[in-house]
């Protein structure tokens, strides 16, 4: 098993992945992207991505992309090793994760993505942050943080026991 | 095994577990919410849905939300008994699915979301369409379409057999050809003309728009 992951540390979707390679304690060697045009080459949307987008994963000639599927595969794969659970075996426990995890992609990550971008990548380009489309994300945040604050009663995990759910929402 | 779904007939959410029951032919009660506060009382955020939102999923004692998490529950229980397979029990066969129905939410849904927003919720709630979001919404699902289109050379499926993956893209499909005038983004590219063709034709997906 040899695990490069391609990718660009300071994103989201790459931290997304290290810290599930992290989790499960496995060692990978981080080819980092510091150029856009090399994610859009024919080879790369050949055999890496077809969109052009990072991160990718190669375990030994296994390849995938797509952060939260590499997460997935790598829980799949190494949690039993590792000894963690991250996606319970149970049906009934794991279904309820997978819950939480459409949590995290449907309510959490758009608005917190929408301050992300403009308070960190808009500034960081040199551009002018939009307070409105922040002022309203951080609205909408706080509802959604208010309805979490009630799950979380007498929890310390969105499931009970830490899952994959919650490492989701960690970036 | 007793499975009641509470949704809202016609979203597409609801339709999303309601394709997958029929796929995996489960008998199922379907509770139709009718107005919008029976989803917002206490007794309902408390036991069904924090956010107040539907579907929702009862099997026997088993509640369970978020339409693709219950998707997911029924493939894991079921999809045995039903003789299909929608995940494959190959690690990295499961992982290549994982990867396309990601491309499913993060590159199909939010183009063709908008486009429906505009042409059937809008209009079915006497809103005018903004037709500005509309063409927005479609030149990028044109570009996503070219990818498809080169992804599906030489499949008939994302992942080469049919699977979960497949199976998401149905609903929004079936929202274009049923109440917009664009499904021609589908029909002029041959490989993507052929998959959506073979998803629009299962007994599963007839079933469920019949």
């Amino acid at each position: 098993m040899a695990i490069k992951l391609i990718g660009f540390a300071q994103t989201l979707h790459t931290r997304r992945v290290i810290l599930t390679l992290n989790e499960l304690g496995l060692s990978y060697e981080l080819e980092a992207i510091t150029e856009v045009q090399t994610t859009k080459t024919e080879e790369f949307l050949a055999n890496k991505h077809p969109f052009g987008k990072i991160p990718v994963l190669c375990d030994g000639d296994f390849i995938i992309n797509e952060s939260r599927a590499i997460c997935r595969y790598l829980v799949s794969k190494y949690q039993e090793d590792a000894k963690t659970v991250l996606i319970p075996n149970d049906i009934n426990k794991a279904s309820l994760v997978e819950q939480y995890i459409s949590y995290e992609l449907s309510y959490f990550d758009p608005p917190l993505t929408k301050i992300l971008i403009q308070e960190v990548f808009n500034k960081r380009r040199g551009e002018a942050t939009d307070q409105a489309v922040v002022k309203q994300a951080c609205e909408e945040i706080e509802k959604v943080l208010d309805v979490y604050e009630k799950i979380l009663v007498r929890k310390d995990y969105l499931n009970g026991e830490y899952s994959l759910a919650d490492l989701f929402h960690i970036p | 095994m007793a499975i009641k779904l509470i949704g809202f007939p016609q979203s597409p959410n609801t339709l999303r577990v309601v394709l997958t029951l029929n796929e995996l032919g489960l008998p199922f009660e379907l509770e139709p919410v009718t107005d919008i506060k029976t989803i917002k009382t206490e007794d309902f955020l408390a036991n069904k849905h924090p956010f107040g939102k539907v579907p929702v999923l009862c099997d026997d004692d088993f509640v369970i939300h978020e339409s693709r998490a219950i998707c997911r529950y029924l493939i894991s229980k079921y999809q045995k008994d039903a003789n299909i397979v929608l995940i494959p029990d190959d690690l990295n066969k499961a992982s290549i699915v994982e990867q396309y129905i990601s491309y499913e939410i993060s590159y199909y849904d939010p183009p063709l979301s908008k486009i429906l927003y505009q042409e059937v919720f809008n209009k079915r709630n006497g809103r005018p369409v903004d037709e500005a979001v509309v063409k927005q919404g479609l030149e990028e699902i044109e570009k996503v379409l070219d990818i498809y289109e080169k992804v599906l050379e030489g499949k008939d499926y994302l992942s080469g057999e049919y699977s979960f993956a497949d199976h998401l893209h149905t609903v929004r499909a079936q929202g274009i050809y049923a109440a917009t005038a664009y499904s021609d983004i589908f029909e002029k590219r041959p490989n993507v003309k052929r998959w959506i063709t073979n998803l629009r034709n299962r007994d599963a997906c007839k079933k469920t728009y019949a």
